[in-house]
């Protein structure tokens, strides 16, 4: 037999056993209903608006720190923290005694269109500080920022500097003009103005954007991926969590999208020391407490250089970087970062504990 | 001065009459009779009498863009809005070069995707000589994916990539911003709440709620956690 037709026999014989394959993961996949995720306990202690603040329910003797505040993106859900039991970077936390409030800044609608982001980061962020420092008579919190949220824990923590105890970051940019940021280079021509002038910028627009940072893997590759998988139910129900939060995207407020988008990516303002928010000057400087970075080496949408610069520009003398050998979201999913980033929080938290 | 001369004499508009009352005359009969062909198609003197009236004028005459395949050209010689719909013909004339823009940025946008298309195909069949033979299908659908991203993060990093993104992105929002405008007096018309008026309302809200705002948050007393 050719080499050729050797190839040709073996393309039949695969494709036929994908087709077996794929058939097993489409019975399976109709059979899987409705996937749950965000399954950790929690109350909500704290509403305004659409925004929600939670605490989650302890499952471990306290490890007697300062409360700590999830601030997530406002771009995504935040139930990717607690995606599943086993999936879940909250849970991990839990475990380890810490104390954990989450922010939810839910899904904006027109009402919101008008809302700017110093309202987001000095009004909103800002009143959930103060509920949890009056909640627990305390007078500085934890504060964990994740992507966007971390760039907002960064402006709230320079401003407000005296309310927050220790700061971290995960995957969060800081300086939105280096050589590998690709939704920096396409953000640059978009006239952010025009984009917003009709309203808020639709879930399915952000969507799009991210799909187009990888498109061969993110609508080829993974769906031919789901067949391999030959209907293992556990295995489908978290492809299908993440599907989910893939593409549960809110609409953005268009001012607050709008003044994002201009004076981080277009005009990279934090760095530059050019920020202004409520009337008040953001100074990198001033954030003082403690920092601990934690930046995915693989990232793609925030690379590691749009967040390693942050011990060059903060005026903490405590200053740590965490790479995890992981992508964005595997940050927040994979085994390799459940490993660590749990740990080396409670660790870093705990050896910088000001309640001692 | 004869018949001939007059006939031959006769104004454009008047011909142009003529041909149109007839064309109408024709269309009533067709809808007149019950059993008659509705669905043909219309009487030729209607675009006869435009096609001379156009030509007199020096404007586009053929409509059925057979000659002008581009929209923004179809348009391009027409007369400015007129009359009491002027301000809306001018919203549906922008929306239309917009649209046509929208295409060009489009197949502009299209085009490079070939590119990456080609190369990726390229770096195939120069790793198949480097590498020989994969071990089995998906081993060549994976390279395949890795070439073509390869390729594409090329591309996608490059400042011509981010230009022709922008410029979709920036005319589509264009549009946006035109059929908003439609739609806002669609809902005039109708009495029904607009988005200005709207926008208008949260605003008041907003302003309302910024003076109405205590200077903390409701506060409870500290609850502590219990272990579960």
């Amino acid at each position: 037999m050719t080499a050729a037709a050797d190839l040709f026999a073996r393309f039949l014989q695969d494709t036929d056993a994908m087709r077996e394959r794929g058939q097993a993961a489409l019975r399976a996949l109709r059979g899987l209903g409705e996937v749950r995720v965000g399954t950790s306990e929690k109350t909500r202690v704290y509403a305004e608006h659409k925004v929600q603040l939670y605490r989650y329910a302890p499952l471990a003797r306290s490890a007697r720190l300062p409360p700590l505040l999830i601030c997530y993106a406002m771009v995504n859900r935040p139930y990717m923290l607690d995606l599943q039991p086993d999936r879940s970077l909250i849970r991990e936390l839990l475990f380890l005694g810490i104390d954990v409030y989450l922010i939810d800044w839910g899904y904006p609608d027109g009402a919101d269109r008008f809302t700017p982001l110093d309202e987001y980061i000095c009004g909103y962020l800002g009143r959930c500080v103060e509920f949890i420092l009056e909640q627990n008579g305390i007078r500085a919190l934890n504060l964990l920022g994740v992507c966007q949220g971390g760039t907002m824990s960064l402006c709230y923590t320079a401003l407000e500097p005296e309310r927050i105890a220790n700061l971290i970051t995960m995957v969060s940019p800081v300086d939105f003009k280096t050589p590998e940021n690709l939704l920096s280079k396409w953000a640059q021509h978009i006239d952010v103005d025009l984009l917003t002038q009709s309203g808020n910028v639709s879930g399915e627009f952000l969507n799009l954007v991210y799909l187009a940072l990888m498109p061969f893997r993110l609508t080829q590759q993974k769906y031919v991926n789901l067949v391999q998988m030959q209907g293992d139910r556990a295995q489908l129900e978290n492809f299908m969590r993440m599907e989910k939060w893939i593409f549960d995207s809110p609409d953005q407020p268009a001012r607050a999208f709008r003044e994002f988008l201009q004076w981080f990516y277009q005009e990279n303002r934090l760095v530059r020391d050019a920020l202004t928010l409520d009337a008040r000057p953001v100074r990198l400087k001033s954030v003082t407490c403690p920092v601990l970075n934690i930046y995915a080496a693989n990232d793609h949408l925030v690379p590691p250089s749009a967040s390693i610069p942050l011990g060059a520009h903060v005026g903490s003398a405590d200053y740590e970087a965490l790479q995890v050998d992981v992508g964005h979201i595997g940050m927040y999913v994979s085994g390799k970062a459940r490993k660590s980033v749990p740990a080396n929080i409670a660790r870093w938290l705990g050896e910088r504990n000001p309640l001692r | 001065m004869s018949d001939s001369n007059t006939a031959s004499a006769e104004p454009a508009i008047l011909k142009a009459w003529d041909d149109y009352a007839a064309a109408c005359q024709a269309l009533f009969e067709r809808f007149s009779d019950p059993k008659g062909d509705r669905g043909g198609a219309m009487p030729p003197a209607f675009f006869g009498a435009f096609k001379d009236f156009a030509k007199n004028l020096g404007m586009p005459s053929e409509l059925s863009g057979a000659s002008h395949p581009k929209p923004e050209q179809m348009l391009a010689g027409f007369l400015p809005a007129l009359g009491c719909t002027r301000e809306y013909q001018e919203i549906v004339k922008r929306m239309l070069d917009l649209a046509a823009e929208f295409q060009r940025c489009c197949a502009e946008f299209m085009e490079q995707g070939s590119d990456i298309g080609r190369q990726a195909m390229e770096a195939m069949r120069q790793s198949a000589q480097e590498e020989g033979v994969l071990s089995s299908t998906a081993a060549y659908y994976d390279a395949w994916i890795d070439k073509a991203e390869q390729a594409y993060a090329q591309a996608a990093h490059g400042e011509p990539f981010a230009v022709r993104l922008a410029q979709l992105c920036n005319v589509m929002s264009a549009f946006k911003v035109e059929r908003g405008k439609l739609l806002e007096a669609l809902a005039r018309q109708l009495d029904w709440p607009s988005r200005a008026e709207v926008d208008s309302l949260h605003r008041q809200v907003r302003e309302l709620s910024l003076a109405a705002r205590p200077t903390k948050p409701t506060t409870r007393k500290p609850r502590k956690a219990r272990v579960k």
